[in-house]
């Protein structure tokens, strides 16, 4: 039970001190910084995990050993028809790209050997070898090539064109990612490439790749079938050095959401990357070399069964590898970026932590009003308690009022907060229009807009929070002012 | 006969500094009688405020009892000796001790909040109100409601003092020179006042001062010396 007199009190030495505003103010601003940095976090992190969830597959089965063959394990996981819907083979290598060029743009570094080669256009790429057909049915392919020429199309002028390389009836032209046989044909003679004399005579026979669109981004717009020359390295079976080159045509640009994926990462016909690496499909000694097999779960497969599933997974495929292989690993999504989404999380964690302080400092400047209000305020203490104030009650005056501050501040904050969230891309729009100015430079993540994604929950406990804190820095005072003698305090002057 | 309104039995009251124990009042025997007023009268030191306020329950005695209506109260728990003060007792200090943000209504309206619930006084808080207002007219400041004690007179502080301490309708007034801060021409209107509401209420009172004219209207005077009484 609180005593009428304590917020009554309370409420009168509030609204006769103006230093309490600047209580009220240090928490509005800590909890409107917590809610918007907060949302615009949050909304950063649900579209960075939503954009991983997209590049990636249900499950992946990797760490396999140096000459995993892809058909034997394919069958064991597939038998297990209660979780698996579907697998695809994927073979992870890397090598050079280099942009085919014509000779008289050919520029040679004085001094060098023969090495021209341009870093800033393309370079180095994370190779994955897929099965077009097979990989459309794990992962979201199909739709990954759409949503890249539009990433790039809402960025940069120039003709980005839609792939159709999986609209190709012929399953062996899909599974080689090849052009149509007239789009090659000029490629090539754009090129200076050796080429039928006419379109008819010719038949595609360049394997296709596919960047991703921060690689276009580099390279610039590239037209249909443009030519490249692609390079890898392996050490072969008497442990030398060997390396072998292919030439293959762009034949679209993907973009998975997956910034590091899509700025890294090409795809190719998994049967070229083979054939590089000295396996060739025709030699019936070769191995259908994978490094990893991405697999579709049944939609209706609960998380608890998943669990279960990853398990079962990993035995029946370690109980094909050859005895004394390492572990496998069959991983769910979250696993397979568990580094980057661990990055995501501790830095979100450290933002709280940081905009915590900002709190605490707004709980100081209330504890120490409220301290000095109690030194102030000394007579009226001992008044209260000659005119019949309990100790209780004379405490819950100033325990009244840090919880007014911290209540005040925190609907205030709670109320720009939502505003700020409301306005945030309008405002942002216009001081960048007028000023030049942005408050959060969506370039730098390649963002369309500031994202905001301000949960109720959250509102909820940074409201309450602010309060709990204001309540317990105004614990001291309170107590103090409660086990004051009357008589000395009566007596102060 | 009715047991004493105010009873203060072998009290006893030692005040320690560092090691050093000093005694201000030394075993105390005092009755105060339903409707009766008492003078203390002492010079300074002689331990008159200090038998006040154990009388008040602001301080407990070192030994000795304290009781009210014959019950011993001195060792009631704190909340309760602070339930029992505002049902029992009303101050009036020399200083007034009025709370500064307050208005005149607002610091006698105070009076009926120290013992009840936010809630409970929200469902008499026109019946209070009215009460405040009819009790700061019998004081003559019915026209000095909403005036803070900073836009006051001394007299008319005190008598917000006297309205404050007589609004929870006490059975004892406990007052501690009520009029040594004023005028002698502003202490005659207190003075008048206050025995003329203790009469009119049948209120006991226990007057400490200096003023022996003062203490001559009283009952009964009591003389303090040194912590014991003399007379």
């Amino acid at each position: 039970m609180i005593a009428a007199f304590s917020p009554f009190l309370a409420v009168r030495y509030l609204v006769t001190r103006r230093i309490n505003l600047l209580g009220i103010a240090g928490v509005m601003f800590a909890v409107w910084a917590m809610l918007v940095v907060d949302a615009v976090f949050t909304g950063f992190v649900s579209g960075i995990r939503r954009d991983v969830r997209t590049s990636t597959t249900d499950l992946l089965v990797t760490d396999l050993p140096h000459d995993t063959g892809y058909e034997r394990l394919r069958e064991a996981i597939e038998a297990d028809t209660g979780l698996v819907a579907a697998t695809a083979p994927r073979l992870r290598h890397h090598g050079m790209l280099q942009r085919v060029r014509q000779p008289q743009r050919r520029v040679r570094t004085q001094g060098s050997s023969q090495v021209d080669f341009d870093h800033t256009e393309n370079g180095f790429a994370l190779l994955v070898g897929i099965d077009p057909v097979r990989e459309e049915a794990v992962s979201g392919l199909r739709s990954w090539l759409v949503r890249g020429p539009e990433e790039l199309a809402q960025r940069y002028p120039g003709d980005f064109w839609s792939s159709t390389v999986l609209d190709e009836p012929d399953l062996e032209r899909r599974s080689q990612l090849r052009a149509k046989d007239e789009v090659e044909w000029a490629a090539r003679r754009r090129s200076n490439l050796p080429a039928a004399k006419n379109v008819q005579q010719h038949r595609a026979d360049m394997p296709g790749v596919l960047f991703g669109w921060q690689r276009i981004r580099r390279t610039g717009a590239l037209p249909e079938a443009e030519p490249f020359d692609l390079l890898v390295a392996a050490v072969g079976s008497d442990n030398q050095l060997r390396s072998d080159s292919d030439r293959v045509q762009f034949a679209g640009c993907f973009a998975t959401g997956h910034r590091m994926f899509d700025e890294n990462a090409v795809l190719l016909p998994i049967e070229t990357l083979r054939t590089l690496l000295g396996l060739d499909s025709f030699d019936p000694a070769s191995v259908d070399l994978v490094t990893d097999i991405a697999v579709r779960v049944r939609r209706d497969t609960s998380a608890s069964a998943l669990v279960a599933g990853k398990q079962r997974l990993q035995r029946a495929v370690q109980a094909l590898l050859p005895p004394g292989s390492p572990p496998c690993s069959v991983l769910d999504w979250e696993e397979q970026n568990l580094v980057f989404l661990s990055a995501v999380a501790h830095e979100q964690a450290m933002m709280q932590f940081v905009l915590f302080v900002v709190m605490l400092v707004a709980a100081f400047v209330i504890y120490a009003t409220l301290h000095m209000m109690v030194v102030q305020k000394v007579k009226d203490i001992g008044i209260m308690a000659a005119i019949g104030g309990s100790p209780a009650g004379i405490g819950a005056v100033f325990l009244v009022g840090g919880f007014t501050v911290g209540a005040v501040g925190a609907l205030l904050g709670i109320g720009a907060g939502l505003l700020s969230v409301q306005y945030l891309n309008p405002v942002n729009d216009w001081l960048f229009a007028n000023f030049q100015v942005e408050l959060f430079p969506r370039t730098l993540f390649d963002l369309r807009e500031i994202p905001c994604d301000l949960e109720p929950s959250w509102i909820a406990k940074v409201g309450i929070g602010a309060v709990l804190l204001a309540l317990v820095v105004a614990f001291v005072p309170s107590r103090k002012a409660s086990r004051m003698n009357p008589v000395q305090a009566l007596s102060h002057e | 006969m009715n047991a004493p309104v105010l009873q203060a039995a072998a009290v006893h009251k030692h005040y320690r500094i560092g090691k050093q124990e000093i005694p201000v009042l030394r075993g105390i025997d005092l009755s105060v009688q339903p409707g009766e007023s008492v003078a203390l009268l002492g010079a300074s030191g002689a331990g008159k405020s200090t038998l006040l306020h154990v009388l008040g329950l602001l301080d407990p005695p070192t030994t000795g009892e304290v009781r009210y209506d014959g019950v011993p109260v001195h060792g009631l728990p704190i909340g309760e000796r602070a339930r029992l003060r505002h049902r029992h007792v009303g101050f009036v200090f020399q200083f007034y001790h009025l709370i500064p943000e307050l208005t005149a209504l607002q610091n006698v309206l105070l009076a009926r909040m120290m013992a009840v619930s936010a809630l409970g006084y929200w469902g008499q808080r026109k019946a209070a109100k009215a009460a405040a207002i009819a009790m700061l007219e019998q004081v003559g400041l019915g026209a000095r409601l909403h005036h803070r004690p900073s836009e006051l007179s001394g007299g008319e502080r005190q008598r917000v003092a006297i309205a404050r301490a007589l609004l929870a309708e006490p059975r004892v007034i406990l007052a501690d020179e009520p009029t040594g801060n004023l005028d002698s021409h502003t202490a005659a209107g207190v003075v008048e006042l206050m025995f003329g509401i203790q009469r009119d209420r049948g209120l006991a009172l226990v007057l400490v001062t200096h003023d022996e004219r003062l203490a001559q209207r009283c009952h009964r005077i009591v003389r303090l010396a040194d912590g014991v009484v003399v007379s």
